[in-house]
């Protein structure tokens, strides 16, 4: 019956909408009048101008540089030749990204694309922001490396405000070059402070791609078949696939048995993402890590949170994802956004647990060198300047609610989750049942290209798109997303 | 110390008085006359002056870094030294001062500190794209990584890209034992691989050693010239390592790595014909060959441009870092199409792995070693340090052994020559007093009591001079 109104509403409009010419007026812009109108009409509003024509790009005055450097083919043909077949890469016909601006990325003819995964979650404030750039170029000048065995003021400047950025006792930090380095990193951290050998890791979790976090990755795709050493893998407490649905309590009471049953009583450590990136957007059941950390610190382990994808401030509501879930975890990693996509990554911990790697030498001979950390500073400094945090939670409200709107439209959307702008939209082809829709997901991916907007996938099965952009992205980025989103489903 | 002084003292400066007529013969442009001690040598002269340092002082960050950085992070020197500037082989400290650079940055800044070409394609890329993945096409990785293979001999030319040297070293022995479908990895004691789970069993001297599991590497008798209990007999050493697989293993092996010639360990060069011996011994194992080229390679030897051609061997699997990239975080794995293929079973990926920027800077450094023909630069100026350092040797007992190749040398210091006692805190005396006279060297071996000089490859002859004579210098004073 609602689909029924929808489309008599969605025809009428359309009428209207034919009279008006919209998409080529300059002066109105395309959904200015529709988009304080309550979600449903703004939803079918849109919907009536994307059965006829797709979406255009919000306007943006830019004008990449002329691109003379070799084509997609060549490109192509030297990485099969000399990066080895591992190597994968996104759609059937491979993007050539040659220069990025701000929340848009450009190809090899020109062509402008909305950036809507942000070099997977890493460019942060903005590819070439202004101010990042300019802290890098600036220090490039003066010193790229000289190693921790020399003072500079960058690193010490860097750490300091990172710290300041940390509730409870977190202040010490460890400078590295990957989240795989800070995981790895937080995993010596945990066994040595408490002397515990298991380590917990969810299912469906992404730590890393280095021999030691693979074994905390819980998703066999990235699995490699090699010794894991001593980790468990409890039951995620995942609202749309888990068994308790959003019951919290009866998925920490899995880790209390993981722990009675499977270990000696003790374990070193637990890390989580509090919402898992690679594992599509899953946003861990509310309550969940305040009953967990609780059980894994009487058992004498310590609680990492792995805030690779879901930090600064992405999430909106909050800073860290750790704080949705108000707790304050004993090692904090991060990487990706960190450094808007220098090579970075870092571990906070408190100076109880930073004591015990005193014992022996630990360095690192990229980390901390005075460009990154110059970048790094930049990064916060500018998340704060142009309000980021506050920004993904007015952004991604609005695009949250557009997609729910979409959700009701679209048998084929299962779910729509996530928080600020860290978000996922999974599909399946049959509600019920939740059976992932791997080929309509893959389908649609490459339309979305087609469209010009870069998704990312994630999911064990590849059904989920990963809308996680640079923390610039506007409503009108959004809009634009969800109308081309539309129009390719509609299309199906 | 004290005990020593006054024999040595009288034997040196005997010696001293009879070379110093010599020396003022051929080095009268280099030094000048210091009243009390003889000749204070004079830096070569640099036409560049740093911008003036406005940041916060030595003290103002010593603070923030005990505050908010490891307890474990350590400085050299007893009152440490805050570098704000570099060019080329020169460091600057925040009072304008200007030091010869021996270390290198740890042996990572190749071309030299702020090299323009590097920079100049640091910078152009940057301001185009700094990252996007590898999920897109970009035109830097693939010529990086062609020019790249290139470089390296036989059918090593497929190109993994990581961020560290200990992220390459992690990738070279995860592929290895999936390659063998086996577990053990033979290493050798006094090695340094890496810092995360599985480098760090590579790696084999207690204090970088944490008493976490580190399961499935063993440690063979290190063929160490110097101190090894065969001396430089490498077919000998080679034998511990059959040894070792046919008693420790099920005689099948995942592999073995090593550097060849040892940086963290004290600039050790691994016996001649070792390296022949045991990756005979190793292919019969079933275990691929891992070459650690991360301090050794990009012409830093001279003589080669990788550190495993001077052992006249061709590895399965190669790892490099720190020099790659001029200092860039860069780090890369380089092996043959089939071993390469054993990562397809599932999926790998590196997020900052590639990046444009990087990559685009370890191109340029590809093609600054070339135009500037630093491997010949090496070979040439670590030669004439070689040998004005092994005279050094001659004249002070206090220099145990002089040993490495190209611009990868050490000095070993001793207080008895035949004991080869390591001589810890005199290496630190000389270490401060170096820096105190414009010389920055680096420190090494499990004793703390070797010298490690591994200077940007632009490094001159009168650099090496200057080098040489503030060593004399100091010792002679002690």
């Amino acid at each position: 019956m609602a689909m029924l109104q929808g489309r008599i509403l969605r025809r009428t409009l359309e009428e209207a909408k034919a009279r008006f010419n919209f998409n080529s007026n300059p002066i109105l812009p395309p959904r200015a009048s529709f988009s304080t109108v309550t979600s449903s009409t703004s939803s079918a509003a849109a919907t009536a101008a994307s059965d006829n024509v797709p979406p255009q790009l919000p306007p943006f005055d830019y004008q990449p540089k002329p691109y003379d450097g070799p084509s997609a083919d060549q490109i192509l043909a030297k990485r099969k030749m000399f990066l080895g077949p591992s190597l994968f890469y996104y759609y059937q016909k491979p993007l050539n990204i040659v220069e990025g601006k701000m929340q848009y990325l450009y190809d090899e003819n020109g062509r402008r694309y909305l950036d809507a995964f942000a070099g997977i979650v890493t460019v942060s404030c903005g590819h070439c922001h202004p101010e990042v750039l300019n802290a890098i170029l600036e220090q490039n000048k003066l010193l790229q490396h000289a190693t921790t065995i020399y003072l500079h003021h960058a690193i010490a400047d860097f750490a300091e405000a990172l710290a300041s950025k940390m509730p409870g006792n977190l202040k010490v930090v460890y400078f590295v070059n990957s989240g795989s380095e800070a995981n790895e990193l937080a995993m010596l951290m945990a066994r040595l402070y408490t002397g515990n050998l298991g380590m917990i890791s969810l299912r469906n979790a992404y730590h890393g791609g280095s021999s030691s976090t693979i074994g905390l990755t819980a998703l066999n795709t990235w699995k490699y078949p090699i010794p894991e050493g001593e980790i468990h893998h409890v039951m995620n407490p995942d609202p749309f696939h888990g068994a308790f649905g959003a019951d919290a309590t009866r998925y920490a009471k899995e880790v209390q048995d993981h722990i009675e049953y499977g270990t000696s009583g003790k374990v070193s450590g637990f890390i989580a993402e509090t919402i898992q990136g690679v594992g599509g957007a899953v946003e861990l059941a509310p309550g969940y890590l305040k009953q967990v950390y609780d059980i894994v610190r009487k058992a004498g382990g310590v609680c990492i949170a792995d805030e690779v994808q879901t930090g600064f401030g992405r999430t909106g509501s909050h800073y860290w994802g750790f704080e949705t879930q108000g707790v304050i975890p004993d090692i904090v990693t991060m990487a990706k956004g960190i450094g808007n996509g220098l090579p970075l990554g870092a571990v906070v911990t408190t100076p109880e647990i930073a004591s015990v790697m005193a014992q022996k030498i630990q360095f690192n001979t990229f980390g901390g060198n005075p460009v990154c950390s110059a970048g790094g500073l930049a990064v916060l400094r500018v998340i704060d300047k142009e309000k980021r945090q506050a920004h993904c939670a007015n952004v991604g409200s609005h695009l949250i609610g557009r997609l729910r709107s979409l959700q009701d439209k679209h048998d084929i959307i299962g779910d729509v989750r996530g928080r600020g702008l860290m978000v996922g939209v999974e599909l399946v082809t049959d509600r019920k049942e939740k059976t992932p829709a791997k080929a309509e997901t893959a389908i649609l991916f490459e339309k979305m290209r087609e469209l010009g907007v870069l998704l990312g996938k994630g999911g064990l099965h590849g059904n989920v798109f990963r809308i996680k952009p640079p923390m610039c992205f506007t409503k009108d980025d959004a809009d634009f997303l969800v109308d081309a989103l539309d129009y390719a489903m509609s299309k199906l | 110390m004290q005990r020593f002084i006054p024999v040595r003292r009288l034997l040196s400066e005997i010696k001293y008085s009879l070379r110093r007529q010599r020396r003022f013969l051929s080095q009268v442009a280099q030094s000048e006359v210091d009243n009390n001690d003889g000749f204070v040598p004079k830096m070569p002269s640099f036409d560049y002056s740093p911008p003036p340092y406005t940041g916060p002082s030595a003290d103002e960050i010593l603070s923030k870094r005990k505050e908010y950085l490891s307890p474990a992070m350590f400085t050299l020197y007893s009152k440490p030294l805050n570098i704000v500037d570099g060019r080329m082989q020169y460091l600057f400290d925040d009072k304008g001062r200007r030091y010869v650079d021996a270390f290198g940055g740890i042996a990572t800044v190749c071309c030299g500190h702020c090299h323009p070409d590097v920079v100049e394609a640091i910078v152009n890329q940057t301001k185009r794209l700094q990252h996007s993945t590898i999920l897109y096409l970009n035109h830097a990785i693939a010529d990086f990584a062609e020019a790249l293979a290139n470089k390296l001999p036989g059918n090593l030319k497929v190109v993994f890209l990581t961020n560290s040297g200990t992220e390459a070293n992690e990738l070279a022995m995860m592929m290895a034992r999936l390659y063998t479908g086996c577990h053990d990895i033979i290493s050798l004691r006094n090695a340094y691989h890496g810092n995360a789970a599985g480098t760090m069993g590579a790696t084999a001297q207690s204090n970088w050693k944490f008493n976490v599991i580190q399961s499935g590497v063993h440690h063979a008798v290190n063929p160490d010239p110097y101190r090894g209990v065969f001396g430089s007999d490498g077919e000998k050493y080679a034998r511990d390592v059959q040894d070792l697989i046919q008693f420790g293993t099920s005689g099948n092996i995942a592999g073995f790595i090593s550097e060849a010639i040892q940086g963290v360990g004290g600039i050790i060069e691994l016996a001649p014909g070792y390296m022949p011996a045991v990756y005979s011994t190793i292919k019969k194992a079933g275990g691929l060959c891992i070459a650690d080229e991360v301090q050794a390679g990009f012409a830093r030897t001279g003589s080669h441009f990788w550190g495993f051609e001077n052992h006249g061997v061709v590895p399965d699997i190669v790892t490099m870092a720190k020099g790659i990239g001029n200092g860039i975080p860069l780090g890369a794995v380089v092996t043959t199409p089939e071993i390469a293929t054993v990562l397809t079973c599932r999926s790998y990926f590196n997020t900052f792995g590639g990046n444009p920027v990087c990559t685009a800077a370890g191109l340029a450094v590809l093609k600054v070693i070339e135009k500037e023909k630093l491997q010949e630069n090496a070979f040439v100026v670590g030669t004439y340090l070689k040998e004005r350092l092994t005279a050094l040797k001659d004249k002070y007992d206090l220099i145990g052994d002089v040993r490495g190749r190209g611009l990868m040398l050490g000095v070993e210091l001793v207080t008895d020559q035949e004991l080869k006692t390591p001589a810890k805190l005199e290496t630190l005396h000389v270490m401060d007093q170096l820096k105190e006279t414009g010389v920055l060297v680096g420190k090494g071996g499990i004793y703390g009591n070797v010298f490690r000089i591994t200077p940007p490859l632009c490094f001159t002859k009168e650099d090496a001079d200057f080098l040489v004579d503030a060593m004399d210098y100091i010792m002679a004073k002690m």
